[in-house]
């Protein structure tokens, strides 16, 4: 799907390494000796206890890419090496998770995100329109640090056309909902109270469930 | 746990009544009736099915949809068609998919003509695509390692280059990246895939998409030759098939599957070592010191000279002969030197130490395993080697034997081995204290012969043992896969009878399936015993009339003629400052060598160049017993004649012929002279080979006993650290002459454990000095939590024994 | 034309997520009655006779699948699929949001009737706050005891776990949710073995969907009479819709099956904006194939909508008015089947990218009408020859839409085809305008 900075409609971009040969002079990536791994205590301890909750401690992957991409924004090398020592897997077995999962990010496009449903339901309610919108408001407002994209169904078809901002789901949107979802991302404030599903007495306009 | 015997079951396919095994994969049944159904992602080799490329659909009678035959087993009765218009639209949509983003480069694929998808297209496709859409286009071919190129435009995804990766050597290098359509084979972050076995992908790919630096556009199909031998490198003695090219060249190694010995796969250095034979480095001529250089001579003269140098030294001569060496060069110098010389100083360059009686013992059959049998181990106990260094692809068949089989994997070792990580226990011992564990886990499994208190001594926690005697207790069928590190150890005679005493304590003799197999330091190591290169025992492990020098003890001694066959000491051997000087004062140095080294540079006297495996005929002896046959695939060349010719030659001078004049009738000699051989020849050892013990004239054995004796406790460990020396897969002069090889050649490194590290200030990656009474080498420092704190492992060089000392450079 | 409540009878308040609310409410009062007055055999036979089929789409006999669990005392494992992504479905979603404990509960149930001791919820990671509100329901229940050891004092042990996903529809097919769970890349595994037999870590594993385990609770509580008396006979019990796409209420709805499915479009979702007529709905998700308004008069149950030609599948129906048009729609349909497949089997990688880019050529007015015919015989290809049911997901109702709108489609490839002539006629002119002045007068 689409990324911020991407022109266009739904042009997927090439993965990186697609197109590189690979260092030969480098070590290949094995699993990384614990003692030559410095790892933040709160994150170790986060993926060891994580590793205990399963009857077999790779079940803890995905919670604990999530846990590492919380502390470094994304799933960057470092990220994956710390996840590596802990686990005591292969940064490849890592990296081979992060790219297959839309919400893991493999590379440093911002470290919130805000995704626009365009899927089917939504693509229905001209949710492109909206999404076109926000961009091009990231864009004249210089916001930073936030991963815009376009994103499959979110299972919100009723509030259509919607939006995930950092797990919140907000919608009915309007191309006019833009300014104010931007300016919000940019002040660090919470976008669109009351219009998010979580809230308390949310409700829709045509009073559904 | 036993091997199941599947019943026979009678299907029907295409029409045609087929008989299989019940549970075979149809797709194999199938070949069974004839019929061939095309597939790209099966490969049983790689374990369960995937059933991701779709190629195999049939029809099946009851079933509604289209299965896949890959991973349907076959059951009676079923009825089966291949050839109905249902599963040809099925086929022809298959290839259409495939060559969706396929390039179509066929004329210069280096794939080209033993390419799986120009077959199957050309087989089972409609002849035509209507994708007139863009594909997708990628730089290529790129590096994915310095051994292998990658061309993403060709590869179809069928997951076997990956699944071997993470599923047969467990690397877990190498990976599918991004998901869908964008889906690509890749490693970590732009790194290369560099792991022990990483060149079996590209024999694996059924497409151009994996191909070999060393190989590329080297050859096209109708250029080559296969001709089969086998890999002399190391002693897992894999089945090889070279590719040759005009007759005269070796060009690539494949793979030759032989289930009993190596599973169809290669390590990287039996892969591509191959290079080494054709580099220009080689001695081709026979060479002679002259003028204090050595010079390219006649054969006549380096024949005389060394006729005229072993007849003065006679009874004095000894001789050291290297691990690579057949049974019939074996044979052929402890026959010139016992007969020939009157000399009884013979050994194997890994110097045998154990006792004669012992060397029987172990010998036994009733106490031997074969490779197969650690498929369907329950439990199986790798003590003091490390697999993927000394025997890689045993490393391989242990994983299969737990990921496949469960079997339950316990590792005894000083060093942390690779196989850690599937071991239900490990326990760590001091460097050479294998024989206190050993004795601890016996007794701990009833052995009579004590050694309870022993494990700590040995620097081990006693709970480790317990947890190994626990899974060891319940088992059924035991493999023991033992370095030969355990005889050679300052307490090496303990080791081996507490070895002696675990196997009795586990039933072994009693169980046809459970049984020893020991690594040899030498790849032919069990052969050369067993045809008498060793200084107390004569051809057949009988005892020899003298007892010889050893190993060690040549190495002190001062030698009017050495005879140094397919080896260099100072290079092979831990006492290298003293075997230099042993080879300084050695009268004659008569060696036989395919590269010049420093020692012979400078002390050889004269030197008769070797052949290159490829280019040499006779047998090996496996260490599971199994005669093994190397085949002349391609011509000598310069100057270079066979050893067994010169060795015969040099015994005919010393009025000692064997009359054996070529290498079938030389084969024949040493079955004579061995008696549990007796019989054997190329022609029954074949492409497959022969385990000894299963013949008849094994009751030839000298009968041997065990010893009921109890073990000697070991002393308290010593204080200060503890060194182990242990060789990397890379050494050798055939990975050092092998241009694709040489970025691995060479590497060494100091393992620490964190405390010792912390407390010298180490850190890892640091260069530190490792020294030895006066004797040091600097290495790179490597930091692994699971080294004992006390133990130093010197990898990939050598040190003498003694007390060791590390510092930062 | 009325709704039932059963599943949502409380879903209004705000405060059902918390465990005294929910028990004052009657909640695992069916728990107590399936560990005290019942024996397992007799929760399973319950589940089985009761006629209730899996919510998540096929539509296979709850009991009847907890039933193909071995016996013995080996691990065994429950696997509540909560990775709704189904696009147009949004049911599970509300249950787990609003009403946490039915679905602990009914994992606790389904887990008695399987024989399972270890449970876990795989939710989608999308659905943070949910996840969120499950995670306290569980701490919840395993402090009144309701999960862990013996539990209730019963011999009963069942441990749970909320698992989130990361963002992978495909890890809602079962056995790529496995995968996902391992750990691993949703992949889809070959069936057999089935996850009954090899499931998750190679255990016996039961996976069901939200909604089906939160009915198992009424099932213990009411009786499988009680639940067989609501809907039609092979479509029983109480059911949550789905509605969205051009209709003027979109949201959950419970219905009785068997109710006309204008009932559900117009009487409950209140139809297409005004002025507008329905041109084709997807009645179970968009991986059904599109019904037209000639089968809005046909009842709303598993067997009818097989019948026409599409399925159930999740019930949850997006309608698309007569104002759309269906290229886009196609294009929108294909991308997302294209981005969500897993890339494993060849026939489902490759031709949904295929499918996309046909699509766009026709967009883009680069394609004749024999284009047509070829990608309906590539979507014909995918059917039946993949791995999973992915491939076919998108090829039936992009096969569907191209049967029942071929019109449309050729008047689209036609209308496009003429645009582009003009835009390139214009472009050439210009081109060639510009040469000759640049070339100046001779």
């Amino acid at each position: 799907m689409q990324r911020a900075g991407d022109e266009g409609a739904l042009q997927q971009p090439l993965p990186p390494g697609w197109d590189e040969a690979v260092d030969v002079e480098a070590d290949p990536a094995v699993i990384p000796d614990p003692a030559e791994v410095d790892v933040p205590s709160d994150l170790r301890e986060e993926i060891e206890a994580l590793m205990a909750k399963y009857p077999d401690r790779h079940s803890a992957t995905l919670p604990a890419l999530g846990a590492a991409q919380r502390v470094h924004g994304w799933c960057s090398n470092e990220a994956i090496r710390q996840v590596a020592a802990v686990m005591q897997v292969t940064p490849a077995y890592l990296s081979s998770v992060v790219t297959f999962y839309d919400m893991l990010r493999a590379q440093p496009i911002g470290s919130r995100y805000v995704y626009v449903c365009t899927s089917v339901s939504c693509h229905l309610s001209n949710a492109k329109a909206v999404y076109d919108a926000i961009w091009e408001e990231a864009r004249d407002q210089g916001l930073e640090d936030v991963e815009l994209r376009e994103f499959e169904c979110l299972g919100a078809c009723d509030m259509a056309p919607m939006a995930s901002i950092d797990g919140r789901y907000v919608g009915p949107l309007s191309e006019d909902d833009a300014p104010e979802i931007v300016a919000a991302l940019r002040e660090k404030r919470e976008v669109l109270p009351g219009r998010s599903l979580e809230d308390k007495g949310y409700k829709l306009p045509w009073e559904s469930r | 746990m036993g091997r199941p015997e599947p019943n026979e079951i009678v299907f029907e396919i295409d029409g045609r009544e087929v008989r299989a095994p019940e549970g075979m994969m149809l797709v194999d049944a199938a070949k069974r009736g004839d019929v061939e159904i095309p597939y790209f992602c099966y490969e049983p080799k790689l374990g369960q099915p995937v059933g991701a490329c779709r190629m195999c659909l049939v029809e099946i009678e009851g079933m509604p949809k289209l299965q896949t035959s890959c991973s349907t087993p076959v059951k009676d009765g079923m009825v089966v068609t291949t050839t109905s218009d249902q599963v040809k639209k099925a086929q022809n949509a298959v290839v259409e998919f495939l060559l969706v983003n396929h390039p179509l480069d066929c004329p210069v694929c280096d794939k080209g003509g033993e390419c799986p998808l120009q077959d199957i297209s050309f087989g089972w496709g409609a002849g035509r695509s209507r994708m007139i859409e863009p594909k997708r286009h990628f730089k290529k071919p790129l590096e994915l390692s310095p051994l292998v190129a990658i061309d993403r435009e060709r590869c179809i995804l069928c997951y076997r280059c990956v699944r071997f990766s993470q599923e047969v050597a467990e690397d877990y290098q190498l990976v599918f990246l991004e998901r869908g359509d964008h889906t690509f084979v890749g490693t970590h972050h732009g790194r290369p895939y560099v792991a022990p076995f990483s060149g079996n992908i590209i024999e694996l790919c059924p497409v151009g998409a994996l191909t070999s630096s060393a190989y590329r556009f080297r050859a096209r199909p109708w250029d080559i030759e296969d001709s089969g031998s086998l890999c002399p490198l190391c002693p897992s003695q894999c089945n090889v098939s070279l590719t040759i090219r005009d007759d005269a060249k070796v060009v690539r190694v494949l793979a030759r599957d032989n289930a009993d010995v190596d599973d169809g796969w290669l390590c990287d250095k039996g892969r591509f070592a191959y290079q080494s034979i054709h580099s220009a480095e080689r001695i081709t001529a026979p060479l002679v010191r002259d003028g204090g250089y050595l010079r390219e001579v006649s054969w006549k003269r380096a024949l005389d000279e060394a006729e005229a140098a072993l007849d003065k030294a006679g009874e004095r001569t000894a001789a050291l002969v290297g691990g690579q060496a057949t049974n019939e060069e074996g044979f052929l110098v402890q026959h010139l030197l016992r007969k020939g010389l009157g000399s009884p100083h013979v050994d194997s360059a890994s110097g045998d130490v154990r006792g004669p009686e012992q060397a029987r013992v172990l010998a036994r059959p009733d106490l031997a395993a074969k490779v197969s049998d650690i498929d369907h181990a329950s439990a199986v106990l790798v003590v003091d080697t490390e697999l993927v260094d000394e025997a890689p692809i045993l490393d391989l068949r242990v994983r299969k034997a737990a990921r496949r089989n469960n079997a339950r994997v316990i590792v005894a070792s000083s060093r942390p081995s690779a196989l850690d990580p599937n071991a239900e226990a490990t326990i760590r011992f001091a460097p050479g204290m294998a024989d206190a564990v050993l004795a601890e886990l016996g007794a701990a499994l009833g052995s009579p012969r004590g050694g309870v208190g022993f494990a700590s001594r040995g620097g081990s926690r006693e709970e480790d043992v317990r947890g190994a005697a626990e899974v060891l207790r319940d088992a059924e069928d035991v493999v023991i896969l033992w370095g030969e590190r355990v005889a050679h150890a300052e307490r090496g005679v303990q080791g081996i009878e507490a070895l002696l005493a675990l196997a009795g304590a586990l039933g072994i003799a009693d169980k046809p399936e459970s049984g020893l197999i020991e690594i040899p330091a030498g790849s032919n190591g069990r052969g050369l015993r067993e045809v008498g290169c060793t200084p107390r025992l004569a051809p057949g492990l009988q005892d020899a009339d003298a007892t010889g020098m050893s190993a060690t003890e040549m190495a002190t001694g001062e030698h009017p003629a050495l005879l140094l066959v397919h080896t260099d000491p100072v290079e092979e051997r831990r006492e290298r400052d003293e075997w230099l000087q042993a080879l300084e004062d050695a009268g004659t140095v008569i060696a036989f060598s395919g590269f010049r080294t420093d020692a012979l540079e400078q002390h050889a006297d004269v030197v008769f160049p070797a052949e290159a495996h490829a280019e040499k005929e006779g047998t090996l002896t496996h260490p599971d017993g199994r005669l093994q046959r190397l085949r002349q695939a391609i011509g000598y060349p310069n100057e270079v004649r066979a050893a067994w010719w010169v060795l015969a030659e040099l015994c005919e001078r010393a009025g000692a012929g064997v009359g054996a004049e070529s290498p079938p009738a030389l084969t024949e000699k040493v079955a004579e002279a061995v008696p549990f051989y007796a019989g054997i020849t190329l022609d029954e050892i074949g492409g497959r080979g022969v385990r000894w013990q299963e013949r008849e004239a094994a009751s030839s054995l000298p009968a041997a006993e065990q010893s009921e004796e109890q073990l000697e406790a070991p002393p308290e460990l010593a204080p200060g650290l503890r060194l182990g020396v242990r060789p990397s897969l890379w050494g050798g002069p055939e990975v050092e002459h092998s241009p694709s090889l040489s970025f691995l050649a060479g590497q060494t490194r100091a393992e620490l454990s964190p405390a010792d590290a912390e407390r010298l200030g180490i850190a890892p990656g640091d260069e530190v000095v490792v020294s030895v009474n006066g004797t040091s080498v600097r290495a790179p420092a490597a930091v692994r939590s699971a080294v004992n704190a006390g133990d130093v492992f010197l990898v990939g060089d050598r040190l003498p024994g003694g007390s060791v000392e590390v510092t930062k450079a | 034309m009325s709704e039932l409540r059963i599943l949502t009878e409380h879903t209004d308040r705000d405060d059902l997520h918390e465990i005294a609310v929910y028990e004052e409410l009657g909640g695992y009062r069916a728990l107590r009655k399936a560990l005290r007055d019942m024996e397992p055999e007799q929760v399973l036979g319950e589940l089985e006779e009761s006629g209730l089929r899996g919510r998540g789409g096929a539509g296979f006999s709850m009991g009847k699948k907890a039933s193909f669990l071995p016996k013995g005392s080996m691990d065994k494992f429950l696997c509540c699929n909560a990775d709704e992504s189904e696009p147009g479905a949004f049911k599970d979603r509300l249950l787990m949001q609003k009403n946490p404990h039915l679905l602990v509960e009914g994992c606790i149930i389904g887990s008695i009737a399987a024989g399972a001791n270890k449970g876990f919820i795989f939710i989608r990671g999308e659905y943070s706050h949910q996840a969120d509100v499950l995670d306290a329901a569980v701490a919840e229940a395993y402090e009144r005891g309701y999960l862990g050891d013996r539990i209730l004092g019963s011999d009963h042990s069942f441990s749970l776990v909320v698992h989130r996903g990361q963002g992978a529809y495909i890890c809602g097919e079962e056995t790529a949710l496995l995968d996902g769970l391992e750990g691993k890349r949703g992949n889809p595994r070959l069936k057999p073995p089935f996850p009954a037999n090899q499931g998750l870590y190679q255990g016996p594993t039961l996976i069901n969907n939200v909604e089906t385990l939160c009915c198992t609770p009424y099932i213990i509580d009411r009786g499988k009479e009680w639940f067989r008396s609501i809907g039609t006979e092979q479509s029983a019990g109480p059911k949550l819709v789905s509605i969205s796409g051009d209709v003027q209420r979109p949201g959950n709805y419970e219905i009785e099956l068997g109710i006309p499915v204008r009932d559900v479009i117009y009487g409950l979702g209140g139809g297409p904006p005004e002025g507008r007529e329905v041109k084709c709905f997807f009645p179970g998700g968009s991986s059904a194939p599109v019904l037209t308004a000639e089968h809005l008069d046909l009842p709303f149950t598993y067997e009818d909508m097989a019948q026409a030609g599409s399925m159930l599948g999740t019930a949850s129906v997006i309608v698309v008015d007569d104002s759309q048009p269906l290229v886009p729609l196609a294009l929108r349909l294909a991308e997302f089947y294209r981005h969500e497949s897993c890339g494993k089997c060849v026939p489902c990688r490759e031709g949904t990218n295929w499918t996309v880019k046909m699509l766009e050529r026709i967009d883009e007015g680069e394609a004749t009408p024999m284009d047509l015919e070829i990608m309906a015989q590539v979507q014909e290809n995918i059917i039946g020859n993949c791995l999973c049911v992915l491939g076919d997901s998108m090829a039936m109702p992009i096969g569907s839409m191209i049967k029942h709108f071929r019109e449309e489609f050729e008047a689209h490839i036609a209308a496009a085809r003429e645009r582009r002539q003009l835009e390139e006629a214009a472009a050439f002119s210009a081109g060639e305008l510009a040469a000759t002045a640049e070339a100046g007068p001779a």
